[in-house]
């Protein structure tokens, strides 16, 4: 496959490409884009399904209790009958309240409505965790790649980590999505899939690496065999997931539609990167240090 | 390629394993109670509770290991199905309970610290027929009425109140602000182990728990209530004693005469049948199980409907079920008799991981069946990373035989290395989130390992017996074109 494409040379077409798709990500998160939901920053999320009644917007908003906020209300559509209302923070007291209230709106029991109910200060625990547990692992994988590779490998296996969890995260802002725990936990599944899809280049780069001496057109023309030899096999993967992914985003209700659409364009950039992103990094790196090694001796 | 007999043992593993799985999944128990769903699938409440020292201080984790077993046998003496309570991280408790009727009412009795108070009433102020929506309101005005009252201002004092509907059924609420001092005159320490019951008052034949007092407890008891006595004997009106449950007064009765004997009612004479059933049942339970050792405030709640776990489900296998079916044709369609073994070696994953998420057993979660999805991904790619290199090696001119032995061998070590970062990650997912990331997590790492055992194992072991047989797989039958024999040769690197 693709017996005439210049993987290593071609760096600056690949990596102008991920630049503009990463700025616009950047764009879309700048103007606030990003729609963190109850699970990061606080407050009560209602969800009805199977509603007796279809009301507008208008009535269910005036349905609620007289203390909450209304500007700060959100209402959204699941399926055909189905609906999910967003509101700050409530008490105790507020909460049972709106419930019953909504309840009553949409013709359903009291117990059919569903309530999530996130404290502010939970939410910012959630968040903290989050960017802990995202941060551990970019670590724990650093050091395991430059234990069973070398540090070059687990450099530019990591620039093309960052980028495709900031193509995620772009891609949900740009669309608008909630982003929750479960985004959360698609982003690290995303972490996890880009290096495994890597790896698998990088051990046959590994294994085609002449055993000593570095020469830099030598070494890139390797690293576009190598990846001639496996990128049927790479876009083979990225299929085989991308299809129960794509089943996921079909259907799926919302918290796994959203959790598929992370995947889908966290994968879909992971198989790129694996191959325009990293590959080029390694050769770049490769011919950086034998630059910086040899350079005295010429001298 | 491993030897014959290598090949069978692993064989008959798997038909053992089948077999222990289709025991486990169908014939133990009705397929369809077989496997534990998590509450957003089934419906059910969840809460995250945190607990503060009442003063403000921090709590250690031998209280809240000591305070999520009270929530435990307070949960247990509901008869409700499996709760599921642990403590997180230093100060926080995770309460799931799957399939409860009345997520109201389990909330309130596992939040509550049931620190019981008795108290004499300084001054207390009245407002009847309340509309629900004007209870707030009112509460306002009468904690600023009382507030400027000698009995506040005089010392350490505090306002507490009790709401309950209307005695007779006359519609609208009944709220009543009354001034206390600060620190209860009793506590619940008073009662005797297991010493409340709901029972009918044996005059009125009304529903009222009856608490009975330690021997200490029944002389601080009459002490107070001739105190109050006394107290109120110059005003002419009769004195009340509040008891209050945690910041509500749940009971304000009067008190006439000194009581001794160390026996307390609390009831409410104004509804026709006493105390509500419900209420009167919370009460028992949280005053015989005891104060929790620290306040605890809910910091997040989560319930779901019966109708929504059940569509949630529904979506989910539908989802998992469809991308499952596609993924076997396309092996089929790509890799033509390698896709039929590894067609069957997924098929026996599927059941395989099924048969193990019920024998350990693993609740079932949306994020799970995710995982799930996700390590069908994974499985499938384990055999596409090895069929890919035997079709390479097929290529460059070798035997189906020699290709199929070098493409596992070749294949494993980059399967290992990707799936070792998998497994990496699902575990830093376990051990810094919270429960619904768990799920996903713990079953990324079942799926992975299972398919390292089906995917290169079992597929070579079937592989390795057809060709034991003699059976010649032909280059057509991999997916590999014949004019593509020998053409790989340029590719090598040099």
């Amino acid at each position: 496959m693709f017996p005439n494409l210049d993987f290593v040379g071609g760096w600056r077409i690949w990596f102008a490409i991920s630049g503009a798709l990463l700025l616009l990500s950047a764009g879309a998160i700048g103007i606030g884009r990003l729609n963190l939901g109850i699970d990061f920053q606080g407050g009560a999320q209602f969800t009805v399904v199977n509603a007796e009644s279809q009301p507008s917007d208008e009535e269910i908003t005036g349905a609620l209790p007289s203390g909450i906020d209304r500007e700060a209300v959100l209402i959204q559509t699941l399926d055909e009958d189905g609906y999910e209302v967003r509101t700050p923070v409530l008490s105790e007291g507020e909460r049972r309240a709106a419930q019953d209230a909504l309840s009553q709106v949409f013709g359903v029991q009291a117990g059919e409505v569903g309530v999530t109910n996130v404290s502010a200060a939970f939410g910012g625990q959630v968040r903290n965790q989050a960017l802990q547990a995202v941060a551990a692992a970019l670590i724990v994988i650093v050091v395991f790649i430059s234990f069973r590779f070398e540090f070059g490998f687990a450099l530019a296996a990591m620039v093309a980590l960052v980028h495709d969890i900031l193509m995620t995260v772009g891609f949900y802002a740009l669309v608008g999505r909630e982003v929750s725990l479960v985004t959360v936990v698609a982003i690290l599944t995303v972490l996890g899939y880009s290096i495994y899809d890597t790896i698998i280049i990088f051990d046959r780069i590994r294994e085609n690496s002449p055993t000593a001496g570095y020469n830099r057109r030598r070494f890139d023309e390797m690293v576009n065999v190598s990846i001639r030899q496996v990128v049927r096999r790479s876009i083979y993967t990225s299929v085989f997931s991308l299809i129960p992914i794509t089943a996921l985003l079909i259907f799926g209700e919302a918290t796994l539609a959203d959790f598929a659409f992370a995947l889908l364009v966290g994968i879909a950039a992971g198989t790129y990167s694996s191959i325009f992103i990293a590959s080029p990094v390694l050769a770049l790196y490769k011919a950086w240090r034998g630059g910086r090694l040899r350079s005295p001796r010429t001298a | 390629m491993g030897s014959r007999r290598n090949n069978l043992i692993i064989l008959g593993l798997v038909v053992v394993l089948l077999g222990v799985a289709t025991y486990l999944i169908f014939i133990r128990q009705p397929v369809t109670e077989s496997t534990q769903l998590g509450l957003d699938l089934q419906g059910g409440v969840s809460a995250q509770l945190k607990g503060t020292q009442t003063g403000g201080g921090k709590v250690t984790r031998e209280e809240m290991e000591l305070a999520s077993n009270l929530i435990r046998q307070r949960i247990d003496r509901l008869g409700v199905a499996e709760p599921d309570v642990r403590v997180q991280g230093q100060d926080q408790i995770t309460v799931q309970i799957p399939g409860v009727e009345n997520p109201e009412e389990v909330i309130d009795i596992i939040g509550s610290t049931a620190q019981l108070g008795f108290y004499r009433v300084l001054d207390s102020e009245i407002q009847q027929g309340i509309p629900q929506d004007e209870v707030q309101d009112a509460r306002t005005e009468i904690e600023e009425d009382l507030k400027d009252d000698d009995a506040f201002q005089d010392g350490d004092a505090k306002v507490l109140f009790e709401e309950s509907p209307m005695p007779g059924g006359g519609g609208g609420t009944y709220v009543a602000g009354y001034v206390l001092n600060e620190t209860p005159d009793m506590t619940g320490d008073a009662i005797q182990q297991d010493g409340a019951t709901v029972e009918p008052n044996p005059t009125t034949g009304k529903r009222q728990v009856s608490i009975q007092l330690t021997g200490d407890g029944g002389r601080q008891f009459g002490d107070l209530t001739q105190e109050i006595v006394s107290e109120a004997a110059p005003t002419g009106q009769p004195g009340l004693l509040a008891i209050s449950l945690d910041e509500d007064v749940i009971s304000a009765p009067q008190v006439t005469e000194p009581i001794i004997g160390g026996q307390v009612s609390i009831s409410n004479d104004g509804l026709p049948e006493g105390l509500p059933e419900d209420e009167a049942t919370q009460l028992e339970t949280v005053l015989n199980t005891g104060a929790l050792p620290v306040s605890m405030e809910v910091v997040a709640q989560n319930t779901v409907g019966p109708t929504l776990g059940t569509a949630s489900l529904r979506s989910g296998l539908t989802a998992g079920l469809v991308g499952f079916a596609l993924v076997l044709v396309l092996l089929l369609v790509i890799y033509r008799a390698l896709g039929l073994v590894a067609d069957l070696a997924l098929l026996i994953y599927g059941f395989l991981l099924w048969g193990i998420i019920v024998a350990v057993p693993v609740t079932m979660t949306l994020p799970g069946i995710a995982g799930i999805v996700l390590s069908v991904g994974i499985a499938a790619d384990a055999n596409i990373v090895i069929f890919e290199r035997i079709k390479e090696e097929i290529r460059r001119g070798k035997t189906s035989r020699t290709a199929i032995a070098a493409g596992y061998e070749k294949g494993f070590r980059a399967i290992l290395d990707g799936n070792a970062t998998t497994i990496i990650t699902a575990f830093i997912l376990f051990a810094l989130s919270s429960s619904t990331v768990r799920g996903f997590a713990v079953l990324l790492v079942i799926g992975v390992v299972v398919s390292m055992f089906t995917a290169v194992l079992v597929t070579r072991a079937l592989l390795g017996l057809l060709s034991d047989r003699g059976v010649h797989l032909p280059p057509g039958m991999m997916g590999v074109s014949k004019k593509s024999i020998g053409q790989q040769q340029p590719e090598r690197v040099r």
